[in-house]
């Protein structure tokens, strides 16, 4: 990653060099974008919806959205499902193991702000925004497969605006 | 044995001991002194007649005045099924651990005592169940309790 970030620094210079740098920005985004890799990741019903949403009817392979069981080969995190303060440490640990770049979805009223679990509860962590930094928020209860899908097309709108630069 | 059954003769067995609650329901229902629990489960145990040999469940309950602790048993062998509680004021949150009886009694007991801060003498494992190892706000599950990021469902 050092030489990526380093090299649209040295190619701007060159004739012509500006060009290199927003085609590979292209690619690079378009790419990264196109083959988000999630993390199988579900606490609660949310859960079910992601799984609904990864099966035949809804189809997340057609955005390029392949789970994986291990964060060392994810680029996203979808929380689906109630984080509790007990569930909070190992939801950190996961997303401490991802590798950069990284995203995190929140999906669900739970990991927006407690959702119903905001009043008297004792256990719940009131949004996950407390624990790791989120990209993309999806509110409902649960949000219907199509709510998913359109969360996760905002990302990837987001993920193309990015530049080489941008990444840490 | 029936309903009426089993009344008369938990209460012809334990007298003075037990007393008759009346809820409605079609479980009987008795209370007991603190201090006559783990006897009064050992004799169920190993009563011929009873032989409960099965804990449902020990549930904790805060009224707002008092402490309780309910405890629903049933044998499986003489379909008997019946709940029995002991109440306590809040200075003297202690009950005597029913483990010895019914070994299942560890789990909810270790859930009483972190959720409703209740004393379990005698148990071989008091520690941390469902809340967090490094949990320092109190029992939750006691009506008075508070903490700064508790927020209550507003009046309506």
């Amino acid at each position: 990653m050092g030489l990526i970030r380093k090299l649209p620094v040295y190619l701007e210079k060159f004739p012509g060099g500006g060009l290199v740098t927003t085609s590979l920005d292209y690619v690079f985004s378009q790419s990264q974008a196109s083959s988000l890799w999630y993390l199988l990741f579900g606490t609660a019903c949310c859960a079910i919806e992601l799984m609904a949403t990864g099966a035949s009817r809804y189809d997340f392979d057609r955005l390029g959205m392949i789970f994986r069981a291990s964060p060392r080969q994810s680029d996203l995190i979808i929380a689906a499902g109630t984080i509790t303060k007990k569930m909070a440490p190992r939801l950190r640990l996961l997303y401490d193991q991802m590798a950069e770049p990284r995203y995190v979805i929140a999906m669900g009223g739970c990991t927006v702000k407690g959702g119903p679990f905001y009043y008297d509860s004792y256990a719940v962590e009131k949004g996950i925004n407390h624990i790791v930094p989120v990209d993309v928020y999806i509110p409902g209860c649960p949000p219907r497969p199509e709510s998913l899908l359109e969360g996760c097309l905002t990302l990837q709108k987001k993920i193309k605006r990015l530049k080489i630069g941008d990444w840490s | 044995m029936n309903r009426d059954n089993l009344i008369n003769y938990l209460l012809e067995k334990h007298p003075g001991k037990i007393e008759l609650l009346d809820t409605g329901k079609v479980e009987p229902f008795f209370a007991l002194d603190k201090e006559y629990l783990l006897e009064f489960c050992r004799s169920i145990k190993t009563d011929e007649t009873l032989t409960i040999d099965f804990l449902c469940n020990i549930a904790a309950v805060d009224t707002g005045e008092k402490l309780e602790v309910v405890y629903s048993v049933a044998s499986a062998k003489n379909r008997i099924r019946f709940d029995f509680k002991v109440v306590m004021p809040y200075e003297e949150a202690e009950v005597e651990s029913v483990q010895t009886v019914w070994a299942g009694a560890n789990w909810h007991e270790r859930e009483i005592w972190e959720l409703f801060g209740i004393n379990v003498r005698n148990h071989d494992n008091l520690t941390r169940f469902l809340l967090p190892d490094d949990w320092n706000q109190g029992n939750p599950m006691r009506k008075n309790w508070d903490a700064p990021d508790f927020i209550r469902m507003p009046e309506l």
